[in-house]
C-alpha cells in the first residue's frame, strides 16, 4: 500500500506536533504549573543576592522558586517563595532557610529540615533567611593576604624609590664608597687614610716593631718558666720527688697516730678510774673528817670533864 | 583617492538599499501569511508539496544525522564535564547549550544546505525561463502562489525538525549520562526538569520560526534577482546562500542577546 503525499505530510506534522506538545506538557507538569502552589514568606535584613525566580532547593532538588521580593515598612526585605503542592511536605516548622551564594554557579535558597515529623510551617509565619556567602568568605580569607601583599608592594616601592633617588641612602652609601676607594687609591696604606698623618703612621710602625721585640722577650721568659716548671714537676711529683716521700711520712704518722689513739684511750680509761678513785678518796676523807670531828668532840668533852674534876683521872670506857 | 571614497559610499548605499528592500519584501510576505485570501487550494497544494520535499523526504536522513552528531557531541561534552568534575552542571549544559542552541542551529544548517539552495535555484531558473512573467500575465499572484507556501514551509519545517532533533538529543543524552556518569533515568529527567526553562524553550522555538522565515525568504529574494540569462543563475544562488548564512549568524547573535537581556 502506497501512502499518499498528503497522508505522509499530515502524519509528520501531527506526530511531531504531538511529541512537542507532550514534551511541553511534561515540562509544565514537572515544573508544577498544574499544581496549587503554596506561598511562604521569609525575611532578610538585606535583599542583596536575592532575585525573582531564584530556586528554592531541598537536598539538592529544586522544590520551588522565589516569586516576589518586597521591602516592608520596617526596612526588612520580605521574600515570597512558591512551593508546589507535592513539595510542601519538606517545609516544616523547624525548617531553616539559607541563602547560599556559591563561588561558582547561581545563588539559591537552601531549605534544611531536621525533623520531617514536625508540624508544617504556618504560611503566616515569617522565618529569617540565614546568609551563607562563599564569595564573601573567600574574600575575607584573601583580604589579610592582600593587605600583606599591599604592604610588601609599598615597601618594595619605597625601596625602589630610595634606590632611584639620587639623594637616597643607597646612593649616599655608594658615593661614600667611591670616595673611600678614590682616597685609598691615593694613600700608601689603609692606616694612613684613617689617621691622615704620615708621622703617626711611622710612630705606629715603630711601636709595632717594639711590641714585636717585647713579645719575643716574653716568649723567651715563658720558655724558661716552662723549663723550670718541668724541673719542679719532676722534683715534686717524680719517683724520688718530695711528694712521694711526704706520702710515706704521712702514712707512717697515720700509723703512729692510730697507736697513739689506743694509748690515749687507755689514758682516758686510767683517768676515768682515777677520777672514780678520787671520788672514793673524797668519801674516805669525809669519813675521816667525820671521825676526826667525832674524836675532836670527844676530846672536848673529855677536856671539859677533866677541867671540872679535881682529879684529872678518868676511866676510859 | 576620490574614486575609493566614491566606491565605498556606493557599496554602503547598495548594501543599505538591499537590506531595506529585503526588509520591505519580508514585511509584504509576512502580511500575506496572515491573509485568509492567500490560502487558495493551489497555494495549499504547493505548501503540502514543499513540506513533503523539505521535511518528510529528509526525515530519515535528518534523524540519523541528528542522532549520530548529537550523540557524539553529548558524549564529548559529558566526558569533559566528568573530567573537570562539574557534572552537576550537565543539566544546564544539555538544556541551555545543546537543546536550545545547537539543535536549532544543526537543523537550520541541514535545511539550508538541502532546501534553501534548491529554492534559490528554482526561483532563478523560473525567472530565467520567464515562468514568473507568465504567472503574472495569467494574473496569478506570485507572492501568494510561490513565496508564501515556501516561507510557511520553512517556518513549520524548522520548528518541527528542530523539536525532533531536541528529542533525539535528549534520548541520546539519557543513554550517555547512564553510560558515562552512571545516572538513572529518574535522576536524569529530574535534572533536566530543574534545568529547563520555559522562556528559553519559547525563545528557541521563536528563533526556529525566524530561521525558517529567513532561510526561505532570502533565497527567494536572490533567486528573483536573476536576469534572463542562464549565467546569472549560479551568481544569484551563491549570493543568496552567502546572505542566508550571514542571516543565520545574525539571528543567532540576536537570540543570545535576547537571552542576556
Amino acid at each position: 500500500m502506497t501512502l499518499s503525499r498528503e497522508f505522509k505530510v499530515g502524519l509528520f506534522i501531527g506526530c511531531t506536533a504531538i511529541i512537542v506538545v507532550l514534551a511541553l506538557l511534561y515540562l509544565a507538569a514537572g515544573k508544577g504549573v498544574f499544581e496549587n502552589p503554596h506561598a511562604f514568606t521569609v525575611s532578610s535584613k538585606s535583599g542583596d543576592g536575592f532575585t525573582e525566580g531564584m530556586p528554592v532547593v531541598f537536598s539538592g532538588f529544586n522544590i520551588g522558586k522565589v516569586q516576589a521580593l518586597e521591602l516592608n515598612e520596617k526596612g526588612i526585605v520580605v521574600i515570597k517563595i512558591k512551593i508546589p503542592d507535592r513539595h510542601v511536605k519538606w517545609i516544616r516548622s523547624d525548617s531553616t532557610f539559607i541563602l547560599y551564594r556559591p563561588l561558582i554557579g547561581s545563588a539559591r535558597i537552601v531549605v534544611n529540615t531536621t525533623n520531617l515529623n514536625s508540624p508544617p510551617l504556618d504560611e503566616k509565619k515569617i522565618p529569617e533567611v540565614i546568609i551563607s556567602n562563599d564569595i564573601n568568605d573567600t574574600i575575607a580569607k584573601i583580604e589579610p593576604v592582600l593587605e600583606r601583599v599591599g604592604r610588601i608592594a609599598e615597601n618594595f616601592e619605597r625601596l625602589t624609590l630610595s634606590l632611584s633617588d639620587p639623594k637616597g641612602d643607597l646612593n649616599r652609601v655608594l658615593g661614600n664608597a667611591e670616595k673611600i676607594t678614590s682616597n685609598l687609591a691615593t694613600k700608601k696604606s689603609l692606616v694612613e687614610m684613617a689617621v691622615s698623618d704620615e708621622e703617626s703612621v711611622k710612630a705606629l710602625n715603630e711601636s709595632l716593631k717594639k711590641l714585636k721585640d717585647i713579645t719575643t722577650n716574653v716568649d723567651r721568659i715563658l720558655t724558661k718558666v716552662d723549663n723550670m716548671a718541668d724541673k719542679t714537676d719532676s722534683e715534686i711529683y717524680g719517683k724520688e720527688g718530695a711528694l712521694p716521700q711526704v706520702n710515706v711520712i704521712l702514712k707512717d704518722i697515720i700509723g703512729k697516730l692510730q697507736i697513739l689513739d689506743k694509748t690515749i684511750d687507755n689514758i682516758n680509761k686510767i683517768s676515768t678510774d682515777a677520777s672514780e678513785g678520787t671520788k672514793d678518796l673524797h668519801i674516805l676523807r669525809s669519813d675521816i673528817d667525820d671521825t676526826l670531828k667525832t674524836v675532836e668532840d670527844a676530846v672536848r668533852k673529855l677536856d671539859a670533864i677533866i677541867g671540872l674534876k679535881k682529879a684529872p683521872e678518868f676511866k676510859v670506857p | 583617492m576620490m574614486s575609493f571614497w566614491e566606491n565605498l559610499g556606493r557599496r554602503v548605499i547598495q548594501m543599505l538599499t538591499a537590506f531595506a528592500d529585503t526588509i520591505v519584501f519580508a514585511g509584504r510576505v509576512f502580511i500575506r501569511i496572515f491573509r485568509r485570501k492567500t490560502y487558495s487550494s493551489a497555494m495549499r497544494e504547493v505548501l503540502l508539496n514543499q513540506i513533503y520535499f523539505t521535511s518528510v523526504q529528509i526525515l530519515p536522513v535528518f534523524l540519523m544525522v541528528s542522532i549520530i552528531f548529537g550523540s557524539l557531541l553529548i558524549g564529548v561534552v559529558f566526558q569533559l564535564l566528568k573530567e573537570f568534575g562539574i557534572t552537576g552542571f550537565f543539566g544546564h549544559v544539555l538544556m541551555g547549550l545543546i537543546v536550545t542552541e545547537l539543535s536549532p542551529l544543526l537543523t537550520v544548517l541541514l535545511i539550508t544546505l538541502r532546501s534553501a539552495s534548491a529554492i534559490n535555484t528554482e526561483m532563478a531558473v523560473m525567472k530565467v525561463n520567464r515562468e514568473i512573467k507568465t504567472l503574472e500575465m495569467f494574473r496569478i499572484d506570485v507572492i501568494d502562489y510561490l513565496l508564501v507556501p515556501r516561507v510557511i514551509n520553512g517556518i513549520i519545517s524548522i520548528v518541527l525538525l528542530s523539536s525532533l532533533c531536541s528529542v533525539a538529543l535528549l534520548v541520546s543524552g539519557a543513554l550517555f549520562s547512564w553510560l558515562i556518569i552512571g545516572m538513572s533515568i529518574d535522576v536524569y529527567t529530574n535534572i533536566l526538569l530543574n534545568a529547563a526553562n520555559f522562556s528559553d524553550i519559547l525563545i528557541a522555538l521563536f528563533k526556529c520560526a525566524i530561521y525558517g522565515f529567513f532561510i526561505t525568504l532570502i533565497p527567494i529574494r536572490f533567486g528573483l534577482r536573476a536576469s534572463h540569462e542562464l549565467t546569472s543563475i549560479p551568481i544569484v544562488v551563491s549570493q543568496g546562500m552567502v546572505n542566508v548564512f550571514a542571516a543565520i549568524l545574525i539571528i543567532e547573535v540576536l537570540s543570545l542577546l535576547t537571552k542576556l537581556l
